[in-house]
């Protein structure tokens, strides 16, 4: 067998990879161009058809609209804010716990650990969490949005793990040079834990930005809806309105609320297109930079479900 | 190894010390103790306590009675969701769609996996693989957007295509019968990139000499790809594959929730659209917790199992 013809075979092989994983990506990334293209289209020209990858009638209206629209800036106030939240107070905990996990010797720590797992195992389900909810009065509030998500167990078995690859020698000595326990984790634990700690912050941050559950069922104030929930609501809408067949331009929005919402000159379709492409763009401008760190993360991570 | 790093071992605490030792070592580790003390009251509050809550699946709950004080119903509304004809329809739904997942969706990130492994030039693996990152860090509710539009009958991009190729335009999402394979090519098409991540690590791991070595030996692409490649993922793949099982009653509730619409009913409501369902919206609470407890049970039982088996199979479990 002459390594000539080999090497011919490998070039038909890897052409073929490559030509499929090109495919495979052009799939992954085209729903967002197209979207792209119509959130920079008029959107009445827009129904009339034919914008597929770039906008036939440029206009920036559409996103003015959207970010002059005060309940749609309001809601992206309150997915911002409460993504901060969230994502500070829960590395900040999940870290603790952590680190205390990773004591080596510590006493109880079987139990302790099962204590945690078993809540990853069974948990109680949506009816009696929706009554904790009630009885503790955190529905229809900020709360609501924070309080529940600040703890996942398998960010922290994600952290412990990495804790755990951190030489003990390193706080032994500091313990010995007299450094309190606070001490050796501000000092050492956390500095040199940069790369977990950004995982577990995209992580829940990403989480976070993207729940609609919490805003759907367990907040009924629209001004405390966050982003996500408000473009659930605006498909809902929509889908309504193509089911029954009532106009192609969907409605629904302005029905819903015309009276605060100002969509003189641009479609509630298009409006949707742009509320999409507003929601997607921080998740598109976070996640490459932290690809070399999260991969060890989806290991633990991956046998979640 | 993945499954080494997901493992949970417990140091033995050693026995036999007099009370007094013991108490001196809790004492020296009370910060370690302070620093999960916000964790265990989060978890008794937002996790134990609503499993004391289920306790309301065998009560008539009226609110101003609360868990304990609301009348006993014993099995009753078991009884009712066991006698109940949707019941079997949602459970039917659920391990088909779950099924379905499994059989399709399963080994589509193996297959990125073994391809992007293919890619020689690190760089432009780079890309691929943050590309394919791309659907998983977005929101179900922005996928089932995406779909919504793609799939319109009113100038959708799928149907334009279709109306050019003389065909009539059809409402996708309204049709029972597409209604699996949608939820089958999405899920795919979210998951797959992520999914793959596990296999290319566990790739990785590969000694290159061994490669090098068979092709001394004159071994091709495929002999290497199966007597090589693919035995190193078989311990990888065997546990992903047994706890997937274990989750066989979950079908993805954000995701079938988004996507069904009144005319898919029939084929798309499972046990946690149900749950939910009977549950807030139509405020059945002891109902619609008995069938959440009856999930949730059979889940434990499932994870349980599987993790036994696992152990005993491949010497590898969660715990």
């Amino acid at each position: 067998m002459g390594t000539r013809r080999l090497s011919a075979a490998d070039r038909i092989y890897s052409s073929l990879n490559y030509t499929v994983l090109i495919i495979f990506c052009l799939t992954a990334l085209y729903p967002f161009i197209y979207f792209l293209a119509l959130s920079f289209n008029d959107g009445y020209d827009a129904m009339k058809g034919g914008i597929y990858l770039y906008p036939r009638v440029f206009t920036l209206e559409n996103y003015s609209k959207a970010f002059n629209n005060p309940q749609i800036l309001n809601a992206f106030w309150i997915s911002i804010s409460r993504t901060v939240i969230v994502t500070l107070c829960s590395v900040m905990l999940t870290s603790m716990l952590a680190y205390g996990l990773s004591r080596k010797g510590l006493p109880g720590r079987k139990y302790i650990v099962f204590f945690f797992f078993f809540t990853t195992l069974f948990s109680g389900g949506l009816i009696p969490t929706f009554i904790l909810y009630r009885q503790i009065h955190i529905i229809d509030t900020y709360w609501v949005l924070v309080l529940p998500v600040l703890y996942d167990f398998f960010n922290a078995i994600v952290m412990k793990t990495f804790f755990d690859g951190i030489p003990p020698s390193l706080s032994e000595s500091a313990r010995i040079d007299g450094a309190s326990e606070m001490q050796v984790f501000a000092r050492i634990i956390l500095p040199l834990s940069m790369p977990v700690l950004a995982t577990i912050a995209l992580f829940v941050g990403v989480g976070v930005w993207n729940d609609w559950f919490t805003g759907q069922f367990f907040i009924s104030k629209e001004s405390l809806q966050p982003a996500a929930t408000f473009l659930n609501k605006m498909i809902s809408e929509a889908s309504f309105q193509t089911m029954t067949g009532s106009g192609s331009s969907g409605s629904g929005i302005q029905n819903m609320s015309q009276s605060q919402m100002e969509l003189r000159g641009v479609t509630p379709e298009a409006l949707r297109m742009t509320f999409v492409i507003i929601i997607t763009t921080p998740i598109l401008c976070v996640y490459p930079f932290l690809q070399r760190f999260f991969v060890k993360g989806v290991l633990v991570g991956s046998l979640k479900e | 190894m993945i499954v080494n790093e997901a493992k949970i071992e417990a140091i033995p605490i050693p026995e036999k010390k007099t009370k007094s030792d013991v108490w001196a070592k809790v004492w020296r580790f009370r910060h370690a103790y302070l620093f999960m003390l916000p964790a265990v009251i989060w978890y008794l509050v937002f996790s134990y306590y609503p499993m004391y809550g289920v306790l309301i699946a065998f009560k008539d709950f009226k609110y101003n009675l609360g868990i304990l004080g609301s009348p006993w119903e014993g099995l009753r509304f078991f009884k009712q969701f066991l006698n109940d004809s949707n019941f079997y329809s949602v459970l039917k739904n659920t391990l088909s769609i779950s099924g379905l997942k499994l059989l399709f969706g399963f080994p589509a990130p193996l297959i990125l996996a073994l391809m992007l492994n293919a890619v020689m030039r690190s760089k432009v693996k780079r890309i691929f693989q943050t590309i394919s990152y791309l659907p998983h860090f977005v929101s179900w509710v922005v996928v089932v957007t995406l779909m919504q539009k793609i799939l319109s009958p009113n100038v959708g991009l799928v149907n334009d295509i279709r109306e050019k190729m003389g065909l009539d335009a059809i409402f996708f999402m309204g049709l029972p019968k597409l209604f699996y394979p949608l939820v089958i090519s999405s899920d795919i098409w979210k998951g797959i990139g992520w999914g793959s991540i596990i296999y290319l690590a566990a790739l990785t791991n590969i000694d290159p000499h061994l490669y090098e070595a068979a092709e001394m030996d004159g071994a091709g692409r495929w002999s290497k790809l199966f007597k090589i490649t693919l035995p190193t993922l078989v311990p990888t793949i065997g546990i992903l594959l047994i706890f997937s099982l274990s989750g066989i009653l979950n079908a993805g509730f954000d995701q079938i929730w988004l996507m069904q619409t009144p005319a898919t009913l029939s084929v798309s409501e499972i046990l946690d659209t149900y749950v939910l369902k009977t549950g807030i919206q139509q405020g059945q609470f002891a109902y619609s917790t008995a069938i959440g407890l009856f999930k949730s049970a059979i889940s434990l039982v499932l994870i349980i199992t599987v993790n036994k088996v696992a152990k005993k199979v491949s010497d590898v479990s969660l715990w």
